[in-house]
């Protein structure tokens, strides 16, 4: 998979998963803390900025597998600077990676709008419902409270991650850095500003 | 003896508690969760140095959030008969939802005492290079990531330039969480742009070294598996099968 892949298009990968693996960290410490007071719902309106990072990837570089692998080295480096939620964050994040994928891969790795964005977040959030759903034992709660969580993950998902994650790459886009990467490039390949 | 935990393979390490955390999710009874958390506590207890202090502190907002689960479970659950054990502001706790709202918050403790043997205990360096010799983790990706690592103090500094530049020039936002929080935007940018030029740099540099990404069959650091690694495997394997096996009992 990684054989079409540049050096510098996975070394800024990796450094956006590390940005972004601190931002995970922090909002992971408000929310557990949120959480102890008013339950695991506490997680369900911020969860779509555990997802920003492989749709901006994604975005960026536009080529399979930058979502998963973008999310799995977000959820790894979040380990590496150590938390209580450890080795289990990195199976989350390889879920919620392919959640996004998922998205991508339906349309082919064609479609970047901010439609295809919003899927993928919706994607991600989907993915990581059902295996929070196992994992966290929501089993236990009546099917309302169940729904709701969704409902406001999937939200959470389509306007945190992907319309907040265009809106980061759009700015980014703007400070011209980005030359060289693929979305630059428009369909005929001729450059774009 | 006390440094075991330390020496273990971080890769080996790594699937064992990930075994365990898969194992747990199957149990929904408080007493596999909290014999698993109180053997990984003994584990730590023998054969580690931690600081218990660090502990404390990381665990701390973990009870927190099993706290939050345990009344939630409470409040929330579909479950509504079974025998009344207690009854706290007209509201009747029933047996099996206690038991339920106890599993889960275990469950939390559980996992998290897990996580903390494994952050505590190993070094972030090893564990990426333990997952590119024992893994097969592409070097392409493992090398990145270690490329990622050692520009945190480098990001974490600018980070600090940037705020410190915004408020030179007067831009410091105050205002509600709300625009503070758009407002970080205006300091993610940055931040994501130079991370943009700092990539590039870095890997050119790789590429101008010789670094082709493919795989290689020997390494500077060799990170192996040893004796150690299969005693404390069998050592973790031992608890999660007298935790398992205690829920039939009791």
């Amino acid at each position: 998979m990684l054989k079409s892949w540049k050096l510098k298009e996975v070394v800024l990968m990796s450094l956006f998963s590390v940005v972004f693996g601190i931002i995970y960290l922090l909002f992971l410490h408000a929310g557990n803390i949120w959480a102890g007071f008013i339950g695991p719902i506490a997680y369900e309106w911020i969860f779509g900025i555990w997802f920003i990072v492989s749709i901006i990837c994604m975005y960026i570089i536009r080529k399979p597998g930058a979502a998963v692998i973008s999310e799995t080295i977000a959820a790894a480096v979040e380990v590496l600077l150590g938390n209580a939620v450890g080795p289990r964050l990195i199976l989350a994040g390889v879920v919620q990676g392919l959640g996004a994928e998922a998205a991508f891969a339906a349309t082919g790795y064609k479609k970047f709008n901010i439609w295809v964005l919003m899927l993928a977040g919706i994607g991600a959030s989907i993915f990581s419902f059902v295996y929070g759903y196992f994992m966290g034992g929501f089993t236990v709660f009546s099917t309302g409270y169940v729904l709701l969580m969704l409902g406001l993950r999937i939200m959470s998902g389509a306007l945190i991650a992907g319309v907040g994650g265009k809106a980061v790459v759009d700015g980014l886009l703007a400070t011209g850095s980005l030359r060289g990467y693929a979305i630059t490039r428009t369909a005929k390949g001729d450059a774009r500003v | 003896m006390k440094s075991a935990l330390h020496n273990m393979n971080p890769s080996v390490k790594f699937l064992i508690i990930t075994i365990c955390m898969f194992t747990l999710a199957f149990f929904f009874n408080p007493w596999t969760p909290l014999i698993v958390w109180i053997g990984v506590l003994l584990v730590q207890l023998l054969f580690s140095r931690i600081n218990w202090k660090v502990w404390t502190l990381f665990m701390i907002p973990f009870v927190i959030m099993a706290f939050g689960y345990f009344w939630t479970t409470l409040v929330f659950a579909e479950e509504k008969t079974g025998p009344v054990v207690w009854t706290i502001l007209n509201m009747e706790i029933r047996e099996v939802l206690l038991n339920h709202a106890l599993a889960l918050s275990f469950r939390v403790l559980a996992f998290s005492g897990l996580s903390l043997l494994f952050a505590l205990t190993t070094k972030p360096v090893s564990f990426i290079l333990s997952l590119m010799q024992q893994m097969k983790l592409s070097p392409k990706i493992a090398y990145s990531i270690l490329v990622g690592y050692q520009f945190l103090p480098v990001l974490k500094d600018e980070f600090v330039q940037i705020q410190q530049a915004h408020r030179l020039r007067g831009a410091t936002q105050k205002g509600n969480i709300i625009t503070r929080l758009l407002n970080m935007r205006k300091i993610l940018l940055p931040m994501l742009a130079g991370a943009v030029r700092k990539s590039e740099r870095a890997a050119f540099a790789m590429e101008a070294r010789g670094f082709t990404g493919e795989k290689r069959t020997s390494f500077y650091h060799i990170i192996g598996i040893g004796k150690l690694d299969v005693y404390m495997a069998a050592l973790f394997l031992m608890l999660l099968i007298v935790s398992c096996a205690s829920s039939s009992f009791i």
